[in-house]
């Protein structure tokens, strides 16, 4: 009779914890019931680790906080130049060389009813100069900002920096004063910020471990002005492989991918998957970002100028991206610049300095250097004798990148450079990065594509690399004065100014000549799109926007893609 | 060769069951195929086309990169040789088993010698350090020290995973001791006070080296399992190229979804072939060494 | 029977013991400083890394020397204290495991028992009848010599690229929120479907065969020829020689236990479905000691638990412990 007791008490306590944990899992679901899969977008590829921070102070935020939750001043279409204006009415101006003006809409509202006004705009700004948040940077140019009235606001500059401030037109998050300004200064960079009252179309719905749902605001003020949006949910899905976002996307389980898809030509010339690109066919996607092989400046061989020139010149790029990506990419330039950058490209500089495949050059540059094998065991050594073995560092995972450098490896090993792959998880690979701690790395962090070619020559070239983290480029830790002199006379001088193409001229010239980093190709902002449950999605015969939910493209063609998404009958 | 190494040789060869071994079926098949499976990976490599990380030539779509003369197991989506990387990979794996089920089988025999000779206090606490190890998922604890180490040799594997799985030897070694110790040739040597280690490993040992030899066997199988499954979780030894390192990267390059098969699913197969081939010598050898199943 | 579960809890609680020290040892073979090299994933504020910083500082420690070190580690395990994943941060360790232990269970509970029944039956048929056998056992023999995670490859192959049967990824789809709706069920069981098949097949092969060896020797046993020159019928025979053979079958469950566990570990890559062996997976990549902490133990914990379970079920089914054992205890 006991035994039978015990027994029972060890199944029903089996029960129990399996009811527990049950609940546990439920817990996590708040309010509402699920969603249905007709009123939801579904992104992938987009993040990578589970939603914590929807602080649009914070410097990175959930994707989404900026342009679904919070919005900027302005859209730009980097592609075509163009600027949307969003909460502002009109294109700002320069109605002085140091006085830049905007004149808002009368529409917007944040989620609580309040409007957004002059004095949100100018808090926004003013909030930067008392605590340290990560664009406080801008102070070092702004003198003061002017909220004229409600509507019109004048932004003062000591020392206007013209090409940069371009970027802060449609990266700056508008926060609502009368929320913000109650807020301990202290914690104000670092609080997650889930009950955020925004202006946006989207707020926060729910975060799971495993994805990141935005709800939509029904009584958004921007629906007269810009649209309505179709979808209810958009849902960001953490998906830990792009194997795995590839299957999902065939079995029709998500709507957009922004991961890297192998196989994508076939994907898309097969009519049964109904997967549709920007361009039906190469190089499919639209470029984002050039990728840069930044060479650590501090490494034996990489030290000198010639040797990394040796390096460019060994590079078969078109086979990188045959073998990687079947076409679907575009070689870079040698200046790296691209889509709205060109305007800047001085072609002289890429003739008198640029580089092309050319392997019998890259030998004999090589050879040239003093780069012989003197040690016999098959690869060069520097001048002094030194063994060289670079290490060949991306991200372990990223299987585009990994291919990338696997092929680097191949094609520099035959010019008897010793490299070796060497891919590490995420995280560690940032910071060595940031430390300065590798030796050569496949990165685009900083050359995504944007109003000015001031950001690209800061990623390649930035002076901020004397602390013991360099975050904001240049990784390689590149010292030349003169090139940093430079690229401040570029972003001081007026827009389009003969004094701004001179010194984009000579930068390119010098960087050029020194090459600490090698343009690659241009990577795709990865957009593949299923037909099935939502339709009209941005392409060449329909430029809408770009289909894409990376943090920063939402406010350049991510938010314009997502609105004119219809449902597919 | 010393004279205690001669009678235990002479042992094995007046041994009857050798004859049933010989010409048992499932031993024959068994035999056969370990064999060919050891060949292709000491020998299959000569005879691969291309190396490991050679890259081979335009393989996407799957059509292009499906098995063909000159690439008899296919090409992997960036244009390898699944062949070589197959024949190398297996190279890589088996050497890690051997070596770990090696470690493994000794440690475990010694305990089990000792447990089941001594008997008492001593059997009691080997055989509480046997359960405790025993009750572990063993790959989870190999994942937990495998992805703390900031270098993975084939050795640093092997003996990693020796140093997981001799539980099982031990418990079986240790039973067979318990039925052996007191049969009369132990009880002689131990009244005319030959050393624990002789009368262990001559009298006692000796005589179950048919068991011996099965229990290895079995580790083996369990070594080699449990190093495939690193490998493919992405903790396998870090240079060079191995069996579930191969599946892990055509898992991951979505093979499956782009119908590159033959890149997932061939490596596999010679894992299934290996450990397929060693139950049937197993089960072979278990009749001869247990007769009366003889007859089945 | 107080000394049968005694000594079995003794081995239960060492073993508790050996995995917490193990997770102690092992960030410690991380050449350096094994705080910076974990905080090197964080991700998040400033502030909150100074608080994860000294609390890995207090578990590693500058503070104290190695054996205080240890018994800090040990206090704060059983305060239920596991701390903050590093990579989720300021998720905690304990919740973060709590919502995914479910996933276990709901695959590994079924395909065990599923597997174990399916099994033994199979097993016995073919010690008995050699006909099966010669059929049954080659196939058998193929399913236990398969990697689990190759053998999900195939299964994902074929049913889910080929077929379209069913979904090859994830634990439900987009689109979905867990709640307990006859929408969600049928979504979360599409998916639970090829891993809980994939386990269950390659387990039921691992029964199978020692259920076959125990029939053969328990049929040439003494019994049960005397059973058979005194002409009772085969299937007598045979009952007997399955409920003899199911003894040692139950304390060999407790050795496959790990052995399936570590398996579904494998599925669970495969399928990217959600349990303590993917987030074990992804805190080592990440190199986050908390989460791999938490997840390790809570493993280890379900091991345990299951084998306690199996040890009743057992005492139940074998008289004879009963009997010795009770006796005693007088």
């Amino acid at each position: 009779m006991k035994k039978r007791w015990m027994l029972l008490a060890v199944l029903s306590l089996a029960l129990i914890f399996t009811l527990v944990s049950v609940d546990a899992v439920l817990a996590d679901q708040p309010g509402e019931g699920p969603t249905t899969r007709e009123e939801t977008v579904i992104y992938t590829g987009v993040s990578w680790a589970p939603p914590n921070n929807w602080n649009p102070l914070y410097h990175d935020p959930q994707p989404g906080t900026v342009g679904l939750m919070y919005e900027p001043l302005f859209h730009f279409n980097p592609h075509s130049g163009e600027w949307n204006p969003w909460l502002a009415e009109e294109e700002g101006e320069w109605i002085e060389d140091d006085v830049f003006y905007v004149k808002l809409r009368e529409e917007p509202t944040f989620h609580d009813g309040t409007p957004v006004t002059a004095e949100d705009v100018k808090f926004t700004f003013d909030i930067a100069d008392e605590v340290d948040l990560y664009y406080s940077t801008i102070w070092n140019y702004l003198d003061e900002v002017v909220a004229l009235n409600e509507r019109e606001i004048e932004f003062h500059f000591e020392n206007p920096n013209y090409q940069q401030w371009q970027t802060n037109l449609y990266n700056q998050p508008i926060v609502p004063k009368h929320i913000w300004d109650e807020i301990d200064r202290e914690d104000i960079a670092s609080i997650s910020n889930e009950e955020g009252i925004g202006s946006g179309p989207f707020t926060y719905g729910q975060a799971l471990e495993d994805r990141m749902i935005w709800e939509r605001i029904d009584d958004w003020w921007g629906t007269e002005v810009h649209g309505e949006f179709a979808p209810r949910y958009v849902e960001d899905l953490i998906v830990y492989g792009n194997n795995i976002a590839l299957g999902m996307l065939l079995q029709e389980e998500l709507d957009i991918s922004n991961n890297f898809l192998p196989g994508t030509p076939e994907i898309v010339a097969t009519p049964e998957y109904n997967v549709t690109t920007y361009y039906d066919e190469a190089p499919y996607h639209v470029s984002g970002n050039t990728g840069l092989l930044y060479l650590n400046t501090e490494r034996p061989g990489l030290d000198d100028p010639e040797f990394r020139r040796a390096i460019a010149f060994a590079l078969d790029t078109d086979d990188i991206i045959e073998r990687t990506y079947q076409g679907a990419a575009l070689p870079a330039d040698p200046s790296g610049l691209f889509g709205a950058w060109a305007d800047y490209r001085c072609d002289e500089a890429v003739e008198e300095y640029g580089f092309e495949f050319d392997r019998e050059r890259a030998i004999e540059k090589l050879d040239e250097a003093g780069y012989e094998d003197t040690t016999g065991d098959g690869w060069r050594n520097t001048p002094d004798g030194e063994d060289i073995h670079l290490e060949l560092q991306v991200p372990a995972g990223w299987s585009d990148w990994e291919n990338i450098m696997r092929i680097v490896d191949e094609q520099l090993r035959e010019i008897g450079i010793h490299t070796e792959p060497n891919f590490t998880d995420d995280t560690v690979y940032n910071n060595d990065l940031w430390n300065a701690d590798f030796d050569i790395a496949f990165n685009d962090y900083q050359t995504q594509i944007s109003g000015t070619p001031y950001t690209y020559f800061e990623a390649v070239a930035t002076d901020d690399i004397y602390g013991e983290q360099a975050t904001n480029g240049n990784f390689g830790r590149y010292e030349n004065e003169e090139v940093f002199d430079l690229i401040t006379e570029f972003n001081m001088a007026p827009l389009d100014s003969d004094e701004s193409h001179e010194a984009a001229a000579e930068i390119q010239r010098q960087v050029l000549r020194d090459m600490p980093v090698i343009p690659i190709m241009l990577n795709p902002t990865y957009s593949q799109a299923l037909e099935t449950h939502w339709t009209n999605w941005p392409s060449e015969n329909n430029p809408t926007g770009i289909a894409v939910g990376w943090g920063g493209l939402w406010q350049m063609g991510g938010v314009e893609a997502l609105l004119n998404l219809e449902p597919a009958q | 060769m010393t004279a205690k190494a001669k009678r235990i040789f002479q042992k094995i060869k007046s041994n009857e069951n050798l004859y049933f071994v010989i010409t048992n079926k499932k031993i024959l098949f068994g035999i056969s195929l370990f064999s060919a499976v050891c060949l292709f990976a000491i020998i299959g490599p000569y005879f691969a086309n291309y190396g490991i990380g050679e890259y081979v030539g335009i393989s996407a779509p799957a059509s292009l990169a499906a098995p063909s003369v000159d690439n008899p197991f296919g090409l992997t989506m960036n244009g390898y040789d699944v062949y070589a990387r197959t024949t190398y990979g297996l190279r890589s794996t088996i050497q890690v088993g051997f070596i770990g089920s090696i470690l493994a089988s000794t440690i475990g025999i010694i305990i089990g010698l000792i447990a089941g000779y001594k008997g008492g206090m001593v059997d009691e606490i080997l055989m509480g350090l046997t359960n405790v190890v025993l009750t572990f998922p063993q790959l989870a604890i190999l994942i937990v020290i495998a992805g703390f180490l900031p270098y993975r040799g084939i050795s640093h594997m092997a003996v990693l995973v020796g140093l997981v799985i001799w539980p099982w030897t031990a418990r079986a070694v240790r039973s067979q001791t318990l039925s052996l110790k007191n049969e009369e040739h132990v009880n002689l040597s131990k009244i005319t006070s030959n050393s624990i280690f002789s009368i262990l490993f001559e009298d006692i040992a000796a005589n179950m080296l048919s068991y011996i030899f099965m229990v290895f066997i079995q580790q083996f199988l369990g070594t080699i399992m449990a190093t495939v499954g690193l490998e493919f979780l992405g903790l396998g030894p870090t240079r060079g190229v191995s069996l579930g390192m191969v599946m892990r990267n055509a898992l991951q390059e979505g093979a499956l979804y782009l119908d590159y098969w033959w890149w997932a699913i061939i490596p596999g197969l010679f894992i299934l072939l290996l450990l397929f081939s060693l139950y049937f010598i197993n089960t072979g050898l278990d009749k001869i060494f247990n007769p009366e199943l003889r007859e089945m | 029977m107080k000394k049968y579960f005694t000594k079995k809890l003794i081995i239960y609680f060492l073993t508790f013991f050996v995995a917490v020290t193990l997770n102690w040892i092992a960030p410690r073979l991380i050449p350096g400083n094994p705080v910076d090299t974990m905080l090197a994933t964080y991700t998040g504020p400033a502030e909150g890394r100074a608080i994860l910083e000294r609390q890995l500082m207090v578990t590693f420690g500058l503070e104290g020397n190695l054996f205080e070190q240890y018994i800090t580690f040990w206090r704060q395990i059983l305060q239920g204290d596991l701390g903050q994943s590093i990579t989720m941060y300021p998720r905690q360790v304990i919740n973060i495991v709590r919502n995914n232990i479910i996933y276990d269970i709901v695959v590994l509970f079924p395909a065990i028992i599923l597997s174990w029944i399916v099994g033994n039956k199979i097993g016995a048929k073919a010690g008995d009848d050699k006909k099966t056998d010669k059929f049954i056992m080659p196939v058998i023999y193929a399913l236990i010599s398969s990697p689990y995670f190759w053998f999900a490859i195939i299964v994902v192959y074929i049913f889910s690229f080929r077929l379209g049967l069913f979904p090859s990824a994830q634990a439900y789809s987009g689109g979905v929120r867990p709640a307990l709706t006859l929408d969600f069920i049928l979504v979360f069981l599409r998916h639970w479907f090829l891993p809980f098949f994939t386990m269950f097949l390659i387990t039921l092969g691992q029964w199978a065969i020692g259920m076959r060896n125990m029939v053969i020797y328990e049929v040439k046993a003494n019994y049960a020829n005397y059973l058979k020159v005194s002409g009772a019928r085969d299937k007598l025979i045979r009952r007997y020689a399955f409920r003899n053979g199911v003894l040692p079958q139950v304390t060999g469950f407790a050795i496959q236990l790990g052995q399936v566990v570590s398996g579904a570990i494998l599925v669970q890559e495969v399928f990217n479905y959600p349990g303590l062996g993917r987030l074990m997976l992804e805190a080592v990549q990440r190199q986050d000691f908390f989460l791999l902490q938490g997840a390790f133990l809570a493993l280890i914990l379900m091991v345990l638990f299951a084998n306690f379970v199996v040890d009743i079920i057992y005492m139940f089914i074998d008289p004879r412990i009963r009997v010795s054992y009770s006796e005693e205890g007088k």
